[in-house]
């Protein structure tokens, strides 16, 4: 049998599953070791990820394509899920908290799942139409997911924060979260983190489209819910300043602008129609 | 100017328009009336709306310029008072972070150091040889250093970094009217057009985007040919013109364009966008009277043969029938009267019209290539570009560069020799702390050891 990149992003779909599942436990049942072993999984599975998106680069060369696996949904579903790990790992590493992992790889093997097992998504190696056949692409696809991915963080960690509640000690599951505090810094700087990705890619894009168009706005649907997005983010930013707008809001409006970013992912290709065919196979 | 958005006696007008209220408010604002121009197609003809819609929606889209929601009156209105939001609020900040930038960070006192988030001190028993090499320890592990003499009867040493990131938020705030500022002078002092060219073809104007008006170039481009490639799968690979700029019938400029990588000349930009295919064929008609011609005759037109009195067009065309292409031919005379024949390469054809028998023979039958140009002039694009890098720039200074201080200070209190080392940071303090140990370690390592 030969390795093939579906093979590898298969395994890594079941492997993001099994995390999401442990952290779960971790957090329910507050063993330790199944945090250990859930960040082992996740870090399988990103190891894993990895190994398969660069096969299937190569995999393209080999089909005479040639280009960076970042050209349509399908790939664009697997460099999301990659990102948001990243993201996670990176965050865990840096606080040593191990139940974030509850909120957050839920997203990852969601979005594997959705793109390995969805009807609506083809997986095939295709090769880029002229549109596509710019560096940009690159730049731009990377920058955007880091944001999206970041923003995903940013909503589990919203959401994290309106279950938490003020419990201390001893009652239940809600206490083995982080304090309401420390969520809400954390959220505040994957905002902010999310934000200049956001705003680099939303640059990018139009660096891009006037390369490839000449008009670097155009009030197409997607740019236009990319810029919602980046006011939904730029308000939670400024809702600090205005007395009254604190920790509910801001998990409230991190949760409000994920949901802008799957429209504007899906949803613009979906339902509305422009410019950006990029996603809509 | 956090949380005062009324500050005492001031006109409730200035006071509106500097709030931050008014920033959020105008943000979602902003945010919910962008998405109707994605849930309503723009730049439809009002009849589409018409037809879609009913009689009242229809009626309100009109007024409120729903067709052109980002360019309808109330919604460059928001734009404008969030310009004027903007300016305002950055107006009313100016004379604080002024002061802000302006106040000397030796200005000190002895209890205001102590009252430092960071701190440590040391006792010594004898004096000016140590703190000479403190003071130079200082100087080597906290960077650049400034000094006073006499601040609480002791010497104070200052390594400040990053007072200049007070500035970052203005760069971020002003960017965003660059770019704006930018995209008006484009929409002022530019164009969009779109452009189709036979191959072999040449103009010196365009059609601008709207279809209203046609606009002088100033040169001449030239469409030497079309190029069109595709995958084995049969997806678009590559559309490619070959252009030439002729200025004052002299070729300045050839090159060939593709899909993301435009040819610019004198501030005007061409961008491959799409093509067309237009048949064209050349037929040889001979008549019984002894009259023959040879007629190139382009799709979509009605070619005339003077002196047979005849008119020729393609009613229809096949690229392929069996390997070879067919064309259906019509032929007209003055009276009205009409026929057509289909032809076919290399087979010759008669048809009697009019009183005449006619000779028919397909020369030459072939698809021409138009190839379709965006046409763009943007003196406003550098404008935004710039803006763009300073919002970045700003963004990284408000939130990754920080403004800090380490004092040093060397002196008697209650009759002994201290050094106190302070420090502050006004963003990121896990690094400052690391720092300020880092610090801290070298000066322990000197003074310490005298314990
Ligand atoms: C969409 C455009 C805007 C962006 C991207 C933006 C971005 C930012 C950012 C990143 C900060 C720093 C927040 C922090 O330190 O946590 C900030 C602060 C601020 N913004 Fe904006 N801003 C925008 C529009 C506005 C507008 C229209 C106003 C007008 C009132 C405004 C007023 C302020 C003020 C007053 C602060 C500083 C608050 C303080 O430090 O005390 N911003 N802005």
């Amino acid at each position: 049998m030969t390795l093939t990149s579906s093979y590898l992003l298969s395994l890594t779909t079941f492997a993001y599953l099994a995390a999401a599942f442990l952290y779960l436990v971790l957090w329910v049942f507050r063993v330790r070791k199944v945090g250990v072993l859930a960040t082992i999984v996740t870090v399988g599975g990103f190891s894993l990820q990895t190994a398969g998106i660069i096969l299937r680069w190569i995999e393209s060369y080999q089909l005479g394509y040639g280009h960076a696996p970042l050209s349509n949904l399908y790939e664009s579903l697997v460099f999301f899920s990659w990102v948001t790990i990243l993201v996670y790992l990176v965050l865990e590493w840096r606080i040593r908290n191990r139940v974030i992992g509850a909120f957050a790889t839920p997203f990852a093997s969601l979005t594997m799942a959705y793109a390995s097992f969805s009807p609506r998504v083809e997986d095939a190696i295709q090769p880029l139409i002229p549109a596509l056949q710019s560096n940009w692409l690159i730049a731009h696809v990377v920058t955007c997911f880091l944001g999206y991915a970041s923003f995903a963080v940013a909503c589990g960690l919203g959401i994290m924060y309106l279950i938490r509640g003020d419990s201390r000690e001893g009652d239940g599951i809600l206490s083995s979260l982080p304090r309401k505090r420390v969520i809400d810094d954390l959220m505040h700087q994957t905002i902010i983190f999310g934000f200049l990705w956001l705003s680099i890619g939303i640059i990018t894009g139009a660096v891009w489209a006037n390369e490839a168009w000449g008009t670097y706005w155009s009030w197409d649907p997607k740019e236009t819910w990319s810029l919602i997005t980046w006011f939904v983010y730029a308000i939670a930013l400024h809702a600090r300043f205005v007395k009254g707008w604190t920790g509910n809001r801001i998990a409230y409006l991190s949760i409000i602008g994920f949901i802008s970013v799957i429209f504007t992912y899906f949803g613009v290709n979906f339902l509305l129609s422009g410019l950006h065919s990029y996603g809509s196979q | 100017m956090k949380n005062a958005s009324r500050g005492r006696g001031e006109n409730p007008v200035i006071s509106f328009l500097t709030s931050i209220r008014l920033a959020i408010f105008l943000l979602i604002t902003l945010a919910v009336t962008s998405i109707v121009g994605t849930v309503i197609p723009q730049g439809e003809p009002l009849q589409f709306y018409l037809e879609r819609y009913g009689d009242t929606a229809f009626r309100l889209i009109h007024v409120l310029d729903l067709d052109n929601t980002y360019g309808s009156w109330w919604f460059v209105g928001l734009l404008i008072l969030f310009s004027v939001n903007l300016i305002a609020c950055t107006l009313k900040r100016l004379p604080h972070t002024l002061a802000l930038y302006r106040k000397d960070s030796l200005e000190v006192d002895l209890d205001r150091l102590i009252r430092s988030s960071m701190k440590r001190s040391w006792e010594t028993a004898n004096g000016t040889d140590e703190i000479k090499r403190a003071k130079a320890i200082f100087a080597k592990a906290a960077g650049k250093a400034v000094g006073r003499d006499g601040v609480d009867g002791g010497h104070l040493l200052l390594a400040e970094t990053g007072k200049w990131s007070y500035w970052g938020l203005y760069i971020l705030h002003s960017s965003i009217l660059v770019i704006l500022f930018g995209a008006i002078i484009g929409t002022f002092f530019g164009f969009k057009g779109n452009l189709l060219l036979f191959e072999g073809e040449a103009t010196d104007r365009v059609m601008s985007r709207d279809g209203q008006r046609e606009i002088p170039l100033g040169f001449q481009v030239r469409c030497n040919d079309f190029f069109l490639d595709f995958y084995e799968n049969g997806a678009p690979k590559e559309y490619r013109s070959d252009l030439s700029i002729y200025q004052n019938g002299t070729e300045v400029l050839s090159r060939s364009i593709r899909v993301n990588s435009p040819l610019s000349y004198d501030g005007i930009t061409f961008y491959q966008s799409s093509y067309q295919a237009v048949p064209e064929v050349t037929i040889r008609v001979t008549s019984t009277d002894g009259l023959h011609k040879s007629l190139t005759i382009p799709a979509f037109e009605k070619i005339p043969w003077q002196e047979a009195r005849l008119v020729f067009g393609i009613l229809q065309y096949l690229p392929n029938v069996h390997g070879a292409p067919a064309a259906r031919i019509a032929v007209s005379n003055e009276k009205g009267q009409i026929d057509a024949i289909w032809l076919v390469p290399g087979r010759e054809k008669d048809l009697r019209f009019d009183g005449k028998d006619l000779r028919f023979t397909l020369e030459k039958a072939h698809m021409r290539y138009m190839t379709g140009l965006q046409v763009k002039k943007d003196p406003g694009v550098w404008i935004v570009w710039l803006g763009c890098t300073a919002l970045i720039f700003g963004f990284v200074i408000v939130f990754w560069v920080p403004h800090r201080r380490i004092w040093l200070w060397c002196g008697e209190r209650d009759g002994k020799t201290v050094v106190l080392l302070a420090g502050q940071s006004n963003k990121n303090q896990i690094q400052f702390e690391k720092d300020f140990a880092r610090v801290e370690d070298a000066l322990d390592r000197e003074l310490g050891a005298m314990k």
